[in-house]
């Protein structure tokens, strides 16, 4: 009573964690603590002993009759079958009192398994166990997987798993029978592989297609989740707003162009770019969609020669100038259409900038065009290029813009 | 009258267009795919045939390659939004006489209509682009046939024009031609375009990550 609901939480969680990690747990294989599979390790950290001391029972099984091999393959899979369903963190503690207490527990079941097996060791078990011990040990090298599966060392593990299997067996054999005794118990032991394989085979193979049938299925679903997310924030976006814009067909088809151009842009251009390079097309488009978005006005861009990057502070002073002109022709010309150009060829970029309007005498501009003029024709001289206007009344303006690229300032 | 075929998956495009077509021409017959295109081809022998890029089950391309399949020679004009260079290419050189974009105006369509349907080339300022794209780089394989392999001089002028938004009448002015030779030179840039086999043609839209 009159206790603070945090106080209750935080008290209910850690009784939780508490009963679930339990005093014994299944062992975690660590993956950089391991010789062969790393379950003698991973016992070693559940019990509280030296690796080494967990690695010596199991020899000592092994050469009994080859159970310890046995013993070591049902604990891996125990342990690989609990490893993807376990909730509770893995908190290993000792066992026993002392470390005294733990290495006597050790040994003594040891030597109890030594017992118990040694009662069932015959020599067919030999026969069998032993060449099978082999076989599994140098299959669980060839297909164990490593953090990074590169194709040669998978190769690698492959040739050195069967080596170890094959050449192990023939010269354990050979010690212990006569080497024809050795080839019959190979024989036998691979008639047994070959004869779970043949029975597993197509289980096996249906859940690898599985597998590889759900992964693609993934990558097709998050593909599709992906353009739909985008036709959402674009398209649809667009269409509602075209919907809404019905009566008035200057906003409309400035919209419609504008989501037409981005749309072009993610379907046919270049992927995600850093931000400090720049393609002509692009950047140009990027300056004719500002200025459509503020005048009523079609901008069509043309780039020929658009196959390398530019560093972006190289070409702002041009698509700053190509801006400006684009701006003025949308203001002036009294046309609905703008046609860009851009051509990047012998080391040179040249852009125009294109109404067919009411167009100027160029002795004849007011003060405020004058001064646009000059904001065009003096940035690009400040930055090593040059503007020319073409203009005469009732011929339509066209703005000359052409900027040396020095060399090495591209990227493919 | 020139008789004409509309081609489009979209009806409202293909209303679009026809209101804007209509004044000057006979609509004989409209299509939204491709074996439906080429049986109204076909069926009509039209002067004119005006045609989306991309269709249902197929491109333009393939509407005249059946067509011819089956015997019938006519003009397309390929008409479209706003496509991958590689599929436009693919088209002229599939035989249309020109390309289009959807942009643009009633004035323009039926110009490029009238220009199709007396043999010319049309040239929208984007596929002149993507001309003077495909034949601009430098050539040095031996088999190359400079006839058909590279344009003039005065081909990649009228094209450069084309591309900056230039009508025929302003190029003729500009360059002091006639609109005759201006129109002789689109013709023989549209012939090189088809039939040139300058593997740069493809190699140029692998380098733009278009194919």
């Amino acid at each position: 009573m009159g206790r603070e609901p945090a106080c209750c939480d935080t008290e209910y969680v850690t009784q939780l964690t508490s009963s679930a990690a339990s005093r014994w747990q299944i062992p975690r294989i660590d993956r950089n603590e391991r010789v062969l599979g790393g379950v003698a390790a991973a016992i070693a950290i559940e019990v509280g002993v030296q690796p080494l001391v967990i690695r010596t029972a199991f020899v000592i099984l092994a050469l009994a009759g080859g159970w310890g091999l046995v013993v070591y393959a049902l604990a891996w899979a125990v342990t690989a079958v609990a490893a993807p369903n376990r909730i509770s963190p893995y908190r290993p503690q000792p066992k026993g009192a002392t470390s005294t207490h733990r290495h006597v527990a050790v040994g003594s079941i040891t030597l109890g398994l030594l017992i118990l097996f040694a009662r069932f060791s015959s020599d067919v078990f030999n026969n069998i166990v032993f060449p099978l011990g082999f076989v599994l040990t140098g299959a669980l090298i060839a297909w164990s997987r490593g953090q990074n599966d590169e194709g040669l060392s998978v190769v690698a593990r492959v040739v050195a798993g069967v080596t170890v299997a094959v050449g192990g067996l023939i010269a354990f054999a050979a010690l212990q029978f006569s080497l024809v005794d050795a080839i019959v118990a190979l024989i036998f032991g691979l008639a047994i592989v070959a004869g779970i394989a043949i029975v597993a085979a197509p289980s096996v193979i249906r859940l690898g297609r599985d597998l590889d049938t759900e992964r693609q299925d993934r990558v097709r679903q998050d593909e599709r989740a992906r353009i739909s997310a985008h036709l959402h924030d674009s398209v649809l976006q667009t269409l509602s707003l075209i919907q809404r814009h019905a009566d008035d067909p200057a906003r409309t088809t400035q919209i419609a162009r504008q989501q037409e151009r981005e749309l072009r842009g993610w379907l046919y251009g270049p992927g995600p770019s850093a931000s400090d390079r720049v393609r002509l097309q692009s950047g140009l488009e990027a300056v004719a969609t500002r200025v459509e978005q503020s005048h009523d006005i079609v901008i069509e861009v043309i780039a020929v020669g658009d196959s390398v990057t530019f560093e972006r502070p190289l070409l702002t002073p041009l698509l700053d100038a190509a801006g400006e002109a684009m701006t003025n022709a949308a203001k002036h010309a009294g046309v609905p259409r703008i046609d860009v150009y851009a051509e990047h060829r012998d080391a040179v970029v040249e852009v125009f900038i294109r109404d067919t309007g009411v167009g100027f005498e160029p002795d004849d501009i007011d003060a405020d065009r004058r001064g646009v003029t000059e904001s065009i024709i003096a940035r690009m001289r400040r930055a090593g290029g040059e503007a020319i206007i073409h203009a005469s009344v009732d011929a339509g303006t066209e703005v000359e813009l052409r900027l040396p690229i020095p060399e090495g300032a591209t990227q493919p | 009258m020139t008789r004409l075929v509309l081609i489009d998956d979209h009806a409202l495009v293909r209303a679009g267009v026809r209101a804007e077509l209509e004044t000057a021409f006979t609509i004989v017959g409209e299509a939204g795919d491709v074996p439906e295109a080429i049986d109204v081809i076909v069926r009509e022998k039209p002067d004119v045939v005006v045609c989306d890029v991309h269709l249902p089950s197929g491109t333009a391309a393939d509407v005249i390659a059946g067509a011819v399949h089956r015997g019938v020679t006519t003009v397309f004009l390929a008409l479209s939004v706003s496509d991958a260079a590689e599929d436009v290419i693919a088209v002229i050189r599939a035989g249309a006489r020109g390309y289009i974009t959807k942009a643009t105006d009633g004035a323009g369509l039926i110009d490029a209509v009238t220009r199709v349907a007396d043999g010319d080339a049309v040239f929208s300022p984007r596929l002149a682009g993507f001309v003077l794209d495909a034949f601009s780089t430098d050539l040095s394989s031996p088999e190359a046939d400079p006839e058909l392999d590279q344009l003039t001089a005065r081909e990649q002028e009228v094209m450069r024009l084309l591309a900056r938004g230039y009508a025929y009448k302003e190029i003729a002015r500009r360059l002091t031609i006639s609109i005759k030779t201006v129109e002789s030179h689109a013709s023989s840039v549209l012939r090189k375009l088809q039939l040139s086999n300058r593997h740069e043609l493809t190699r140029w839209a692998a380098d733009r990550r278009i194919l």
